[in-house]
Parts: C-alpha cells; structure tokens; sequence
C-alpha cells in the first residue's frame, strides 16, 4: 500500500514536468503577445515592457527563469493586472473556486448516492424508474442550460433568489445545484449498478439469513462494495467539476478562479494561463492519486490488476 | 456451393433453418426497446429536419429590426430573436453544425481509439503496457483546458475544433477495443489467419476489428453526445463556432444572455438540445442491450 503511494507520487513529477513545459512552450508559439492588443504602443515602449518582463531573453532562458521560480513557489507577475502577482490573484480567487467546488460536490454526492440506492433496492418498481429518468434528465440536460433555466425560474419568474453574485450564503444555493446535480446523476446511474451487483451476492443473503434488517443489510453491508464505482469515477469527477466551474461562474457572475483563467486565456496573459494551468493540473492530479488509494484500500483486489 | 448439388427432394424451403446473424439478433432485441426506437425515431426527424428543413424555412440570417425579439407565432413557430429572424430555422441551421461537429469529432476521436486500442491490445506485453499506462496518465490530464487554450490561441477555427475535440474523446474508446481485442487475441480464426502468413495490419483491420465491431458502434453512439456537449460548451464560453455560422452551443449563449426578456431564445434551443443529447443516450443505451450482452447493464 504504501509502496504503491510513493510509486504513484514519483510518477506525478514527469507528469506535471510535462504539462508545464508543453503549456509553457505551446504559449510562446502563439501569434501575438500580452501587449500586441494594447493599443497605440510605440516599439520603444514595447521593448522596455518585454525588458521588464524578462520576454526579450532567449526562449530557454526565460524557460529555466520560469521553471527556477516555480520551484520556489513563485509563479511570477501578472502581465495585464499590473503590479499584481499570480500568486496573489490565486490566491484572492481561488478560495471562491474550491467552495463552489466543494459544496456541489458535496450535493452531488448527496443526491446521487440517495437516488441511486433508492432506485437499487426498489429496483424495477416505479422509484426505480422515477429515479433513473431524473437521473438520465440531469445527464442529457447540461449545466448552460440548467443554469439559466434554474435562474429563470427561481430568481426572475418568482425572485427567491438572487441572478447572480457570490454574497450571502443563498447565493451558494442555485450555482452549487447547477453544477451539482449533472454529477448527482452520473453518481446515481453508477450506485445502482454497483448497489444491484453487491445486493445479488452471497455474503448480503448471509446477512439477510441471519435476520439483519433491511436498512442494515443496505447501509451496513451493500453501500461499502456497492460506491466503489462511485469512488472511481470521482478523479474524472473531480476534474469535471473544476472546468465546468468556468461555465457556472460565467453564468452567476462569481469571482472565481475559472472565470479569471478564461479572461486570461482571452487577455493572452501568459503567467496567469500558465500558473492556473499548472494549479489545476496539480489539483486533478494529486486528487486522482488520492482517489486510486482510496480504492485500493476499499478494494484489495485491485492492487493485483 | 449451389442449390442443384443438394438433393432438392431432401429440403424444402419451408425446412430451411435460417441461422440468425448477430445483426439479425441484436436488430430485433432492439426494437423491442421502445425508449431506444423512440430514440432512433427522433434522431432521425431531426437529422431530416436539420438537412432539409432550411431549404423550406425563411432563411436564417433574414433580419426584421422592426420586428424585433418576438414570441411564438403562427408566423414564426418559435418566436425571433433581437434581430428578428426566425428562431426556428436559426436552430436548423444551428443543428447542422452541431451535428456535423459530433460527427467528425466523433470520427476522429473514433479512428485514433481503435487504432491505438487495437495495436496496444494486438501486441501486448511492453508494448501494451506502456501504451495503456500513457492512457492512464492522460486520463488525469485537465484537458477541457488544453482544447479551452488551443481554441483561444489558434484562433476559433471549426477544423480546430473537430481535431481537438476528437484528440480528447478517444482515451476510453482506446481502452475498450483493447480489451475486446486481448479477448479475441486466442482465438482459432486469428490463428488461422496467421498461419495463412497474413500481414500484422491486415489481421488486425481485416479480421479483428470487424469481429468487434458491436462494442465500437456502442461506445460511438455514447461518443457523439459527449462530442456535442463539449462543443456547446466551448461555443458557450464563446470558443467553439464563430459567427456568422452558429450552433445549438452559440443559440444556447445568445439566449441565456437575453432570457430575462426574451425566454424562448433560451427555452427553445435549451430543449431541442436536449432532446438531441437524450435520444443519443436512450440510442446508445438500448444498442449497447442489443449487442453487447456480456457488459449490458443489469
């Protein structure tokens, strides 16, 4: 177990070595800089700009500088907000991601795991098919659609709650549903398939035969083997829920980190791309690790695969 | 052989057992998923609609400021937008690219996976487990965010587009034929075909892949809706097609831009997407009952 961590955290390096070099280069061979957009500025001033920024060096200097501060922790300074670091915008937006985050997650795994075991041990009845049509509902209609209809409805036809904002903590309801229930419903499809493989094994017939009730038989013997799908996909969960926050935080106006990386995409700002992408990268990395040793430990069996 | 080498007077036609093909078998298991031939049966209306529709509506980019952003009417079906032109045919048009965006993504994404799956699979050992474990890391990779950067850096280009969608959706298709194939690998007509001194490739595309062609048309079918989602959701976030041409995903953008006022702008592309994204799940589901029976679910 251990030995299969370290070995899983030694292959992150390369790993995320290559993201950052590929980000970093595929940036640099893009037609147009940071400064092309502004307008009206002289070539001098466009040399003392690119002086300052260390972007008239050699390409693999500016590449060992960047990989030099990285390794300290230093993403460098942010080429459109001026006199900002990367890592104070990060740091300023990304607490709003990971609560956004965090919360549908929380919502999704609430909703999922509640529909789909309902719909396991009722399975074939009508809460089986009640359940599994919502869910397949919340995977056919997407998050840009869900997001505006839920406004539309909740915050324009009866104003409950407000369009948009990140404020108070009713501001949290209509973003955390909208992302949340898309993966609620992934995550009810495959608790019930994983709730119907278990409930059909011996062990749970054991415990029916020696008079366990019905509630524990499912929640104290069924639900540890029936989630290990779940488990599973969370790494591709996970990384789902970080890019579709783009969207959510596009259509409910928050402040957060994945707005700010597509307006620097936009806004060609280099640092900013790339220190976001390196963020993220590390996030779903380190998480899907997390998530493979969790599995194993659930699921020895894994470990001979 | 021909019919008269048979004594004729042995088997009369009525006797005749007509052995039925996979095809046949997985064909009439299908029908009889009332949710997968609705399915099928709204694919279908739509694909028409969206190919031959436009030839019969007002055209899409005939504006009426007089007009204006009005709602449904006897005049125009689904209301119009800011511009006054017609939603209707607006989400025609819209389709075609939508649909034509899941297509070749769907295909490009298609031809890198069961090539990759099938000569990881085919060769096995080193070879397969470097292979997969490349796929294993690329699984982990944000890579919405890679297509998100090439979109913005390498201008909204619609080939782009379709490459970089596909470049992104055929991990799991990859992981699959690999599978199929390691199962098929031992096979005696492979063997047979081996023996006959044929090439690697030709086994390979001759005699294995169409062997496993049920799994493939599946996951294709689950594919193309996933294609479409990220296609809208880039045009969402206005990189993926750029005006003048529009999608379901721009259609989508335009609307809840201007839903407070104007609802049907996002209601009504909003649904026929979805209605789109659930027959290709309902499609797919009920193919993968009808052909696949070893992983068909329950």
């Amino acid at each position: 177990m251990l030995r299969f961590t370290f070995r899983r955290l030694l292959q992150i390096i390369p790993v995320l070595w290559i993201i950052i070099t590929a980000t970093f280069f595929m940036i640099r061979f893009v037609p147009g800089g940071p400064f092309t957009a502004e307008k009206a500025v002289t070539p001098e001033i466009l040399r003392n700009l690119e002086a300052h920024y260390g972007l008239n060096k050699p390409l693999y200097q500016q590449y060992f500088d960047y990989m030099g501060s990285l390794l300290r922790g230093d993403l460098g300074p942010s080429f459109k907000y001026p006199n900002r670091t990367v890592n104070e915008i990060i740091g300023d937006k990304l607490p709003t991601s990971l609560e956004l985050g965090f919360i549908s997650l929380a919502v999704a795994l609430t909703i999922g795991i509640t529909l789909g075991t309902l719909a396991a041990v009722k399975r074939n009845g009508w809460l089986d098919y009640i359940c599994s049509s919502t869910a397949m509902i919340g995977i056919c209609v997407p998050t840009f659609v869900l997001g505006p209809l839920l406004v539309l409805t909740f915050a324009i036809r009866f104003q409950w709650l407000n369009a948009s904002g990140w404020y108070g903590p009713s501001d949290r309801i209509l973003p955390c549903l909208t992302l949340g229930c898309v993966y609620a419903a992934y995550i009810a499809r495959l608790t019930r398939g994983g709730m119907l493989e278990v409930l059909n094994q011996d062990y749970i017939r054991t415990a029916r035969a020696k008079g366990a009730s019905e509630t524990r038989v499912v929640f104290k013997h069924a639900l540890r083997g029936g989630l290990l799908p779940v488990v599973s996909f969370l790494g591709p969960g996970i990384a789902g829920i970080l890019t579709g926050s783009f969207v959510i935080e596009t259509i409910f106006q928050i402040p957060g980190l994945g707005r700010e990386f597509v307006n620097s995409a936009f806004n060609r700002d280099y640092t900013l791309v790339l220190g976001t992408v390196i963020l993220y990268a590390s996030l779903i990395v380190i998480l899907n690790l997390v998530v493979d040793v969790v599995q194993i430990w659930l699921n020895p069996k894994l470990k001979f695969e | 052989m021909s019919p008269t080498t048979l004594p004729s007077a042995v088997v009369t036609p009525e006797q005749i057992e007509t052995g039925n093909s996979l095809w046949r078998d997985a064909w009439s298991r299908l029908r009889k998923n009332h949710l997968a031939v609705c399915g099928g049966a709204t694919l279908l209306v739509l694909a028409l609609l969206c190919a031959f529709g436009p030839f019969f509506t007002q055209s899409y980019q005939d504006q009426n400021l007089d007009l204006g952003a009005a709602g449904p009417s006897a005049a125009h079906w689904l209301g119009t937008d800011t511009l006054g032109r017609d939603l209707f045919s607006r989400i025609l048009f819209g389709g075609r690219i939508s649909i034509m965006v899941g297509l070749v993504a769907t295909f490009v994404a298609l031809a890198i996976g069961v090539t990759y799956g099938a000569v990881a699979g085919f060769f096995g050992g080193k070879i397969d487990a470097v292979m997969m474990r490349i796929v294993d890391i690329m699984y982990a990779l944000p890579f919405t965010i890679f297509v998100i950067l090439l979109m913005v850096f390498f201008g909204r280009n619609i080939f782009l587009l379709f490459f970089a969608i596909g470049a992104v959706e055929w991990l799991t298709m990859a992981r699959i034929v690999r599978g199929q194939i390691i199962s098929i690998k031992k096979m005696e007509y492979i063997e047979a075909a081996r023996a006959l001194g044929l090439g690697k490739r030709r086994i390979i595309f001759r005699h294995m892949i169409p062997n496993i062609l049920g799994p493939i048309i599946v996951y294709t079918t689950l594919t193309i809706p996933a294609v479409m989602l990220l296609e809208a959701f880039l045009s969402f976030l206005g990189l993926g097609v750029q005006p003048p041409m529009s999608s379901w995903g721009v259609l989508i953008k335009d609307g809840a831009e201007k839903m407070e006022e104007f609802w049907w702008l996002l209601v009504f592309p909003g649904g026929v997407f979805s209605l789109t994204l659930f027959s290709l799940n309902f499609l797919g589901d009920g193919l993968r009952d009808a052909l696949d029976v070893r992983s068909s679910k329950d």
